[in-house]
């Protein structure tokens, strides 16, 4: 198949992992993407999921200090994880998050933004299909150095080159964490505006066909096949992974020393 | 006097250190490519280890996020932090005009055992630099 991309398809292989939609708490969706992340280390297949969560939940971004919530008061009652990405605050509640892992060659850039690049214009494609028009925010015409720089808490009031903007709402954000040989990149969908988050419009507030998560998750696969050339054949979190996402759980993710490092 | 990156050593992960040898014992200062800023962009976050705590080559001793990635800086050789660039990560827009001088990132006593030979010269990490096609 032709593939659309360029560095990424050169480094990965033709086929991937595709892990249905599940749904889970804040930390065991964390651990479950770290240990794909170290999974994908060890064995250079790429793995897509996606997930939602079982309560509403703030995502801080790796760096943000958790005294910045006291910025959004809507979210202040809700669960609380920090996340081993970047970028800014993201309430999971009426969302799809998806996730995916591949390996890089060490010491290259390249292939991380080629997979931001192509995964947005992927979901871009999937949006098209259910009639909304995403655009990446370098198209909207808008000046983005003082937005993309801004300290803003919420993820989804920022703006960086690749964010997805739909009427002029950003309605996707993804985050990276990199190690030497494999990227992880997930990033959240926004279906419906969220109680906790009232000033966020999702997709199915902005266009007239509403769409479910699993509808617009199986649109992504297909699109995202095109666009990194590879087939994704689904499969189930092995006995290792979920294993490893336990510890990590339980070290990290699960833990207040962890959400309130900074 | 400003660092010569011809005379530095590099690790494949990028980054570089400068090695001194002062009374029979080895000391390196530590920070990161030109190479490796201009291809992360523009830093917002480091995270810097402690003084006093033990590096082991090749393993992370701080963080770094740029465009909502967050990628790991890895150590060049094995030894003692002994002192950190406390203001760096406050001034990451300096770091891109002088990575090699202002942009020093750890002070390391390098432990005797300490094995150079997989890291390399400017020649050869420039060469490495070219064929990853930035």
């Amino acid at each position: 198949m032709k593939t659309r991309s360029g560095k990424v398809a050169a480094v990965i292989p033709k086929a991937g992992r595709l892990i249905s939609i599940a749904t889970g708490d804040a930390a065991e969706n964390m651990a479950i993407d770290q240990a794909l992340l170290e999974s994908v280390t060890r064995s250079g297949v790429p793995v897509l999921r996606f997930y939602q969560w079982s309560s509403p939940t703030l995502s801080l971004g790796y760096f943000q200090s958790v005294e910045t919530r006291a910025d959004h008061a809507e979210s202040a009652d809700i669960a609380c994880v920090r996340r081993a990405t970047g970028g800014g605050a993201i309430v999971h509640d009426r969302e799809l998050t998806y996730s995916i892992s591949i390996p890089v060659p060490a010491g290259q850039a390249g292939p991380r933004f080629d997979l931001y690049r192509q995964t947005h214009a992927a979901i871009a494609d999937s949006l098209a299909c259910i009639g909304a028009s995403a655009v990446p925010h370098r198209l909207t015409g808008s000046d983005s150095s003082e937005e993309a720089n801004s300290v803003k808490f919420l993820c989804f009031q920022r703006r960086t080159a690749e964010d997805l903007i739909v009427s002029g709402y950003k309605v996707l954000g993804s985050a990276q964490r990199k190690n030497r040989t494999a990227v992880l990149q997930h990033g959240s969908l926004l279906l419906q505006s969220s109680v906790y988050a009232p000033q966020l419009p999702g997709i199915n507030d902005l266009v007239s066909k509403q769409v479910v998560p699993e509808e617009i998750a199986s649109l992504i696969v297909q699109c995202l096949t095109v666009r990194l050339g590879l087939q994704w054949q689904t499969d189930g979190i092995s006995p290792q992974e979920r294993s490893d996402a336990e510890l990590i759980s339980a070290e990290r993710f699960g833990g207040l020393t962890w959400t309130n490092r900074r | 006097m400003s660092r010569d990156e011809s005379k530095l050593l590099y690790a494949e992960s990028h980054e570089w250190v400068d090695l001194v040898e002062e009374d029979g014992k080895m000391f390196g200062t530590i920070g990161l490519s030109a190479f490796a800023l201009e291809q992360l962009n523009d830093l917002v976050y480091m995270e810097l280890p402690e003084v006093g705590r033990e590096l082991t080559a090749g393993e992370e001793f701080g963080e770094v996020e740029s465009v909502k990635a967050v990628s790991p800086l890895y150590s060049p050789v094995s030894g003692k932090v002994l002192e950190v660039h406390a203001e760096l990560p406050e001034s990451l827009e300096k770091l891109n005009e002088d990575p090699y001088n202002f942009g020093w990132i750890v002070k390391v006593e390098v432990s005797q055992e300490n094995n150079v030979d997989s890291l390399l010269d400017h020649v050869a990490y420039q060469k490495q630099c070219a064929e990853s096609g930035s």
